[in-house]
């Protein structure tokens, strides 16, 4: 029962014409009932490496590298399209972040809920229904035997989003993939949707994997945290390590931006200039393009080593107040 | 008075919907009967969710759209009502930055045209030479370089196009610039680097800024006093401490309760709300709040409660503040728990580090990474 649920190794792929990997060298496991939060800013890979997973890249201009995706004591290969698309929809489900362009607008709710589960369960359609009106009441929907007629326009943004959760979870996942799942919603509804997700999550014992640029939402929900930027992981560990002894200077960066509710108001530190683009990607340690502790040294690719127990930093200077304070 | 730069009283937004053939005709209450005063100098924020008509209210101000109802002071004259080359003076001193970066600049501009244009437009005196050299000093002002002016759009990051709509709001030396949602469509990095930014050209410039956001946590870091929406009307408003330390509104208690803190096993209780925000086409009667309200009693779906006074400056509109007040003795966010002692020093090092490279203002980090 210690066999994780999934376990990414090495996962590296690039898209055709591109000089540089879009995603490089990702590892990460993921046991039952846990919450892994894939945290960065935009451009750092975190969809992207999500859709990877669900074999949502188009096949023909994806080249995935010699990675391994163990999922439930089966062992895959990233490109091997046939077979998690068997998987997907039925055994790992996937939200996105705009649950509008996601449904379709033309169909009731209730019949795209229903074809989910058409199309991985040997039943009929009176039953697949049966399964979407169960699901509409599981996920929080009022009158859920009226709303499954309604069109995905008659929803809020919140009920929408309820949808796409009933409609992921319809089968019973093992495995849920969220996209920023929160991201175009209010706070109030947003807590709403994360309790949602967690009450789920208890009652079924799957494994989710949470994408977010949002390091509160990560405080809340999170068992374990890879830190990505520019396709790589810089930083892995359990949530509690990463919040109170954060060490790679990217995430130093990124939690010393976020102003804080409480305490004396500061001037906020900043992580200078942008993600650069695919191919314009500094060699050896990607973030040396922006790190304010960047030296010769960082065009070597640093290893993503064990600082302490489970935690893991992707930089050279890691512990920086030991290798750093005494040179300044 | 003159400690005021901008008052709104009784100002309404109705707007008419629907109507075709033989449909009903609605009226969307967008903003109803809101009152604020901002002073000279300060920063003053309105926050809200989607659908609190935040956003309108900042188009009232901002005299881009005419109230229904009500009237608006700027720096002591009534600006409600006014047209031509007044309502074009009136564009002088106040100024608007927008949220997307992305549709609010004309892609077929230069950013040297961009910024030119309103320097045209408010200061035709200025001759083609003078104007450039403007150009490349506001464009220096908001931290971007004067060579940027041949660039286009589409050339520069989320965050550069937002330094460049900064720009062309201080092209005309505005006494006020108002923002709606200014950073919410930036990434954290950089969103820190904007917020920064407004902060430094506000104690410059001497301007007054109003922030329209929804992010409770920017807001407390840029405000200094701060009005919560709620359905088209202030539920809460004063000073930015006192509210975020004293929440007295039942929907500002759920919204500051509602926030995901990036601090790790934080113990909190939450206000749940059950549902979402009615439509503002049917409020609901008497205390608009009501309906979400896990406090509502009997009588706030028929009396609409008043704004009043509580302390020190804050006005709050319930009936029953006092008494929730008096069951929830800590409302407000407690402080988070230090980081440990490494992570302490860590940050020191990168702060000290972050600021030795931003001091020299022509790196290429400050300006970002287009080449």
């Amino acid at each position: 029962m210690n066999q994780p649920l999934l376990e990414v190794e090495n996962l590296r792929f690039r898209f055709r014409g591109q000089a540089q990997d879009v995603v490089q060298d990702v590892s990460f496991r993921l046991g039952r009932n846990e919450t892994l939060c894939i945290v960065g800013e935009s451009g750092c890979g975190k969809s992207v490496t999500a859709l990877a997973l669900m074999g949502l890249l188009p096949q023909d201009s994806v080249r995935f590298g010699a990675g391994r995706i163990r999922f439930d004591g089966e062992s895959f290969a990233p490109g091997d399209h046939d077979r998690i698309a068997r998987m997907r929809g039925d055994r790992m489900a996937m939200i996105f972040q705009e649950p509008m362009t996601s449904l379709n607008p033309a169909f009731r709710i209730g019949d795209q809920i229903a074809e989910a589960v058409e199309r991985h369960r040997n039943c009929g359609h009176a039953a697949a229904r049966a399964r979407a009106l169960e699901m509409l009441g599981k996920v929080g929907i009022p009158a859920p035997e009226q709303r499954l007629d309604a069109y995905p326009h008659q929803l809020s943004g919140g009920m929408r989003q309820r949808v796409m959760i009933a409609m992921a979870l319809a089968n019973d996942p093992e495995l849920l993939i969220a996209d920023e799942p929160t991201t175009a919603l209010d706070v109030t509804v947003q807590a709403q949707i994360l309790e949602l997700i967690a009450e789920l999550q208890a009652e079924t014992g799957m494994g989710t994997i949470m994408i977010t640029h949002d390091l509160g939402v990560v405080a809340e929900i999170a068992t374990n945290v890879a830190v990505m930027y520019a396709g790589q992981v810089v930083e892995y560990g359990s949530a509690r390590s990463i919040f109170e002894n954060p060490q790679h200077p990217y995430t130093i960066g990124l939690m010393a931006s976020v102003p804080s509710l409480t305490g004396p108001r500061r001037r906020l530190s900043t992580v200078p200039g942008v993600v650069p683009a695919i191919g314009q990607m500094p060699e050896g340690c990607r973030f040396s393009s922006r790190c304010p502790f960047a030296a010769p040294v960082c065009a070597g690719r640093p290893d993503l080593a064990e600082q302490d127990p489970g935690h893991r930093v992707a930089c050279h200077f890691a512990p920086l107040e030991r290798t750093l304070e005494r040179s300044a | 008075m003159t400690d005021l730069i901008l008052k709104a009283d009784g100002l309404k937004k109705h707007f008419q919907v629907g109507g075709g053939f033989m449909a009903e005709t609605k009226t969307v209450r967008a903003v109803d009967g809101v009152s604020i005063e901002v002073r000279r100098g300060e920063t003053f924020a309105i926050v809200g969710e989607s659908g609190c008509g935040k956003s309108t209210l900042a188009r009232l101000l901002m005299r881009l759209l005419e109230p229904t109802e009500g009237a608006i002071e700027f720096d002591g004259r009534d600006i409600a009502g006014i047209r031509g080359r007044d309502l074009r003076e009136l564009r002088r001193d106040m100024q608007f930055v927008f949220q997307d970066p992305f549709s609010s600049l004309n892609p077929r501009m230069s950013v040297g045209k961009l910024v030119g244009e309103p320097i045209e437009t408010h200061r035709p005196e200025l001759s083609r030479a003078q104007r450039r050299q403007e150009v490349a000093r506001l464009l220096r002002t908001v931290g971007l370089r004067p060579e940027h002016a041949d660039r286009y759009p589409h050339e520069f990051s989320g965050g550069q196009r937002q330094r460049i709509g900064i720009a062309r709001a201080l092209a005309s030396n505005p006494r006020l610039v108002i923002g709606d949602e200014p950073v919410s469509a930036l990434d954290v990095s950089v969103q820190a680097q904007v917020v920064n930014l407004l902060h430094d050209l506000k104690s410059k410039l001497d301007m007054t800024l109003v922030i329209i956001a929804h992010d409770l946590a920017v807001i407390r870091h840029m405000s200094d006093r701060v009005a919560v929406m709620y359905l088209g009307q202030v539920v809460e408003s004063g000073p930015t401490d006192e509210i975020f330390a004293r929440p007295r509104h039942p929907y500002t208690l759920a919204l500051l309760s509602a926030i995901p803190e990036p601090v790790h096993g934080r113990e909190r209780t939450r206000i749940a709300l059950s549902g979402e925000t009615p439509s503002p086409a049917s409020p609901p009667s008497g205390c608009r709040f009501h309906t979400r309200c896990p406090f509502a009693r009997e009588d706030c779906a028929t009396r609409v409660p008043e704004l009043r006074v509580a302390a020190n400056e804050t006005r709050v509109a319930c009936h029953y503040w006092e008494e929730i007040a008096a069951t929830r003795p800590k409302a407000g966010l407690t402080p988070a728990a230090a980081r440990s002692e490494g992570a302490q020093r860590r940050f020191a090092l990168y702060e000290a580090a972050t600021l030795r490279q931003t001091d020299r203002p022509e790196t290429a980090s400050n300006a970002g990474a287009t080449t």
